[in-house]
């Protein structure tokens, strides 16, 4: 078997790319999150965690390389990227095409139609905020833990950048993995495609709590 | 002026149109079709069932030939047929089949071993032969003694029509889609071509061609309800009767179909009772095995819809606040029957009734379904008075059904007759040269503008809505299944009234481009005709034959009324047609007339019968027992057909060893054998 | 069946050929009467109150598909829509989007469909042009005719091109009747097409490649076509090609 690398196939390697960068980041982001998480079990868990992520067993002092940090930073850049490149040939970009479109959404009420514009809109948002949020973590990762991270977050007033950027992305998130997952052929009937959509808002929701939980657990660690 | 010319002109798009204009277009002909739609749209599409060809693959299709069919059809259409026309149509229509399957048609295929099926109201297992796996399957419709007709699912027409449109479209063949001819161009000798208005724009155009042919459709909206779509308005017909050269032929041979909905009057497929629904009264009760013991539900469709009058008219129909009708009841044939080989149905009963075919019987009643009359040609599809117009399927007379059409055999007869009159029509252009008289053109477009700027500037104050209405109410109450002299009369006296009212038109919206009250009011007028021809050829055939029962007349009179109405229009002034007729020569017939199978046998004999009878008997005698079927039947009535479709059907039953009777299974009850 | 209400039409009324004449809607008032449809409705609003209404029906039993329009947000067959299906006795129909408009309800759906099917050759490409019409047919497996017969239900109304938000943006975009039609023909066996000519027609940014999946097509089709499972099944088959 080849990898056919046509120019003339470029739209499906696009098409492709989109999908696969995107569940990439969606893993990424909820794994992400989980470890974040972590400082719900005490500031012990947290730096355990933001140890290891540093790769603190490998080297001898038991403190790691934060550059490490940096790398996946970098690397989650680059992945979003990739994500939107691709992904901006698929939205409105001529007026012409915006008034199309919301001629067509005033004329037609359909549901996921608008969960699309939900996508987009949360994909123009994080576009905003991710570089934020890469460029801190990225340049600074040695300040991670309960101590450093709180006091980015509240005393450097980084929550106003954090909250909505956590929820946008776990809408972004879900309805992406939701919409790939149909785009691939993932639901054989219209069953599962509700299922999908349930468990899709189900997901939004939960990691938006855990999300708020962790950003309100850093509260105590800021003074 | 715009002219438009070209050399095969064809009005219509539906499945004999298109196939007529491929068959044009394979000879290099230029080619242009005019339809009031998209192509795709025409009412060929809501053909359900299937097509008839003897093809034989199914078990109970084994022994199936041109043969029988050709006897099925001539019994059917009660010895009214053209019977050269209808062996054309029988030997070319395997062959028709056979071509839709190349160009795209999914007909439901034959699966080997058993297969349980309803019939009779009860379950039976029937053994489907291994070579038989795969080829073209066929179902059970009435009045066949073989279960004859292919099908795709129960959307037949609706795959015939997009793969021929495909087709055509792959040929690159033009149709100028929302275009409506509105008169011949003729010089009362041949025929040039139409006079048509852009329905979007209003631009009237002289479309000038060698051949024109008319396909059409039917004229089922004349009456009030129909199973017709709302296109099917009879315009085809005017169009030839309005030259007052060419003539309509049969015009009172109206098909009522035994099962449309009340109270909007869709049709539900023939094919729920070829697959095994039955009819049922107010009481629950099945009530066909009493009038028709032999064929029951799967009697003649015009015999079925006056016996489920007859019966109502003996108080046993449901009431409604629609009057009363009977019901459909499928419910036995199961779920997954019903949602693989009846989806349109299903879709039907929910959308238009709320209910669960499945779980609850469908309201029926009889409903008007099918023109047998028509543009009136011989058997290479041209009218026999203009020179250069050629008719083909529901809008022609080519007389292949005659007074009553079986299920089954008009899908087959666009396409089959399409397939045939297609290369008579390209012989013609290839024939004759294009003949441009533009002042003659001129002079109907002048027409034709003249008769819209009257009713557009015009001081005139009848609704075209109304008269339209009024005419559909004649032709319902006094026009319908059982007919008699009394009311046939009245509704002629009744429709001439209209006919001159409709000189008095006059239109609200004055727009001269897309108005749909100008066009309603350039068709109302032209309907008229046509149901006048109906109406006074209903009047003056005084026997009952077929689809034509005469409670005054109930017999079939075969000595005297053997022979083809012919209508024409020669004083475009005058309020009725000039009737005239056509005799049918028993001594030519290979089936001469006999008794068809249903209710008591009274007909009142032609005095060849018995001749031809004995003559035949000697023919075949004399050919001895050495000639197989073919010689014999050529030996009885030969006929013609273009040399490319000429050869033998190759079947199945060829190669395979005959099953034994066992394997066969009940024999199928078909029209009784003379 | 509701009987004795009186229904509200509002209905969308253009005529792009008058000159003056300026995009509006017009509102009516009928008296609803038992198994009333819009069909019906309509034809009673043209007879009685404005005969210059604009629309369109043919066969009027939900099989030809022209009468596709807008009712109330959502685009379906307007002949087989029940007025009893509104509680509220308020009915706005609005002609498809993204057709060129002819006048008020009446769109243009015929000649967008045969520009697509010239465009993407939507037609049978039979592996051999000589057949013999006169001897027996080849065998096909019946499962692929029932198959083949599911997606020929098609009726090109309109609808999924009209639900489609990525067909309105994009003009070029062949939307869901296109790549439906060509997953049937890419299905049939009796089709000589490889995978790789129909990458050359969908294979890209107009074809399944452009689709978001946004299934406006799917929720709409009045034939309850599986959009979603076929052009999913098309974008599988095409991203095959890749490797």
């Amino acid at each position: 078997m080849t990898v056919n690398f046509s120019v003339k196939k470029w739209s499906g390697w696009l098409d492709l790319s989109q999908s696969v960068s995107g569940v990439m980041l969606a893993v990424f982001l909820w794994t992400h999150l989980v470890l974040v998480s972590s400082i719900l079990l005490g500031a012990d868990a947290m730096s355990w965690v933001a140890r290891t992520m540093e790769l603190s067993f490998l080297s001898a002092d038991g403190h790691g390389y934060p550059w490490v940090v940096t790398l996946i930073a970098i690397a989650i850049a680059v992945l979003a990227s990739i994500h939107v490149l691709v992904a901006l040939q698929k939205l409105p970009m001529s007026l012409a095409q915006q008034k199309a479109l919301r001629l067509q959404m005033q004329t037609i009420n359909h549901g996921d139609t608008r969960l699309w514009r939900w996508q987009a809109i949360t994909g123009v948002i994080i576009l905003l905020l991710l570089p934020v949020h890469l460029w801190l973590i990225g340049s600074a990762p040695e300040t991670i833990g309960p101590y450093g991270s709180a006091d980015r977050i509240w005393n450097q007033g980084v929550w106003l950048v954090y909250l909505p950027l956590l929820f946008t992305v776990e809408l972004h998130a879900a309805i992406g993995i939701y919409r790939v997952a149909l785009k691939w052929g993932a639901a054989r009937d219209l069953n599962t495609r509700e299922r999908m959509k349930k468990i899709k808002t189900v997901v939004s929701v939960i990691f938006i709590l855990i999300g708020v939980a962790s950003l309100l657990a850093f509260l105590p660690y800021a003074n | 002026m715009k002219l438009i010319y070209t050399d095969s002109l064809v009005v219509g798009a539906g499945l004999a149109g298109l196939r007529v204009a491929i068959a044009s277009k394979e000879r290099g002909l230029d080619t242009v079709v005019l339809s009031l739609i998209p192509a795709k749209r025409s009412h060929s599409a809501a053909a359900q069932g299937g097509m008839q060809a003897s093809l034989g693959n199914a078990v109970k299709g084994m022994g199936d030939d041109e043969d029988v069919h050709f006897q099925d059809t001539v019994k059917g259409s009660d010895w009214g047929c053209d019977q050269d026309v209808a062996r054309m149509f029988a030997h070319c229509a395997p062959k028709a089949v056979r071509e839709l399957t190349n160009w795209g048609v999914p007909w439901s295929r034959v699966t080997k071993g058993p297969r349980d099926v309803i019939v009779n109201a009860e379950k039976v297992t029937l053994h489907e032969a291994e070579e038989a796996h795969g080829l073209i399957n066929a179902r059970d419709f009435g009045g066949t003694k073989k279960w004859r007709t292919c099908y795709t699912a129960d959307g037949t027409g609706h795959s015939l029509l997009y793969a021929m449109d495909n087709k055509a479209i792959s040929m690159d063949i033009p149709v100028h889609e929302r275009v409506e001819a509105l008169a011949l161009i003729h010089d009362g000798q041949r025929c040039h071509g139409v006079i048509a208005r852009c329905l979007i724009t209003g631009e009237l155009r002289a479309y000038v061609a060698k051949s024109t042919t008319i396909a059409t459709g039917g004229y089922g909206r004349i009456y009030e309800v129909s199973t017709n779509a709302i296109i099917c308005e009879g315009i085809g017909q005017a169009l030839a009767l309005e030259t007052g050269v060419a003539t309509l032929g049969n015009m009172e041979a109206v098909q009522f179909h035994p099962t449309a909905i009340v109270p909007v009057g869709i049709l539900t497929t023939e094919g729920c009772r070829g697959d095994g629904g039955l009819l049922r009264d107010k009481d629950g009760y099945r009530f066909m095995p009493d009038y028709e013991p032999e064929k029951k539900e799967l009697a003649s469709r015009d015999v079925v819809s006056r016996r489920m009058t007859e019966h109502m008219r003996k108080g046993k129909g449901v009431d409604s606040p629609y009057g009363p009708h009977l019901w459909l009841d499928i419910t036995l044939l199961g779920r997954k029957h019903i949602e693989t080989n009846l989806r349109e149905v299903q879709e039907i009963c929910e959308n238009f009734l709320g209910i669960d075919p499945a779980k609850d019987w469908i309201p029926v009643r009889p409903t008007q379904h099918y023109s047998m009359g028509g543009i009136r040609t011989n058997a290479t599809g041209e009218s026999p008075q203009l020179k250069g117009l050629f008719s083909v399927g529901e809008a022609a007379c080519w007389d292949m059904h005659g007074f009553n059409r079986l299920g089954g055999n008009s899908l087959a007869e666009t396409v089959v007759g399409g397939m045939i009159i297609g290369k008579y029509v390209a012989d013609f252009c290839q024939n004759n040269s294009l003949e441009i008289d533009t002042k003659l053109a001129e002079q109907f477009m002048h027409k034709v503008q003249a008769e819209i700027d009257e009713l557009v500037e015009g001081d005139g104050t009848e609704s075209a809505f109304a008269i339209k209405r009024e005419m559909q109410q004649i032709m319902m109450d006094y026009v319908g299944i059982f007919r008699n002299g009394p009311e046939l009369d009245k509704a002629v006296a009744e429709l001439k009234v209209l006919l001159t009212r409709s000189g008095q038109l006059g239109l609200k919206c004055k727009k001269r481009h897309a108005n749909p009250e100008l066009v309603e009011a350039l068709r109302v007028k032209r309907m008229l005709k046509v149901a006048l021809t109906v109406a006074s050829g209903a009047a003056a055939r005084t026997e009952s034959r077929g689809a034509h029962a005469r409670e005054d007349y109930p017999q079939r009179n075969d000595r005297d009324w053997l022979k083809r109405t012919l209508a024409s229009w020669p004083d475009a002034n005058a309020l009725e047609p000039t009737l005239s007729y056509e005799d049918l020569d028993v001594m030519k017939m290979e089936l001469p007339p006999g008794y068809r199978g249903y209710g008591i046998n009274n007909a009142i004999v032609h005095p060849d019968t018995e001749k031809r009878e004995q003559q035949i008997a000697e023919i075949l005698k004399e050919l001895g027992d050495d000639a197989d079927r073919y010689q014999k039947q050529w030996a009885l009535m030969p006929f013609e057909l273009p040399e490319s479709l000429r050869p033998k059907n190759e079947r199945l039953s060829d190669t395979l060893v005959r099953p034994t009777s066992t394997d066969l299974g009940e024999e199928s009850t078909g029209e009784q054998a003379l | 069946m509701t009987q004795g209400r009186t229904l509200t039409f509002n209905i969308f009324r253009y005529d792009p050929q008058e000159a003056n004449d300026k995009p509006k809607m017009v509102q009516y008032q009928i008296a609803e009467t038992p198994g009333m449809t819009v069909f019906i409705a309509l034809n009673k609003l043209r007879e009685e109150q404005d005969t210059s209404l604009q629309f369109d029906f043919v066969c009027r039993a939900g099989i030809c598909g022209s009468c596709a329009m807008v009712i109330n947000g959502f685009p379906t067959l307007a002949c087989r829509t029940l007025t009893a299906k509104y509680p509220k006795g308020e009915i706005t129909l609005m002609p498809l989007p993204g057709f060129e408009l002819i006048g008020d309800l009446s769109v243009n759906t015929g000649k967008f469909m045969r520009e697509l099917a010239e465009r993407l050759q939507l037609w049978l490409h039979p592996k051999s042009d000589d057949i013999d019409v006169h001897r027996l047919e080849d065998p096909m497996d019946p499962e692929e005719a029932a198959r083949l017969y599911e997606l020929e239900r098609c009726v090109e109304c309109g609808v999924c091109v009209s639900a489609c938000a990525t067909k309105q943006m994009r003009d070029t975009f062949v939307g869901a009747v296109g790549m439906m039609k060509i997953a049937r023909f890419e299905m049939d066996s009796r089709d000589g097409r490889t995978a790789e000519d129909f990458y050359h027609v969908i294979g890209n940014q107009d074809g399944v490649f452009g689709c978001m999946t946004l299934l406006g097509c799917q929720d709409n089709c009045p034939k309850d076509l599986p959009h979603m499972q076929q052009i999913a099944y098309l974008r599988r088959k095409m991203a095959m090609t890749l490797v």
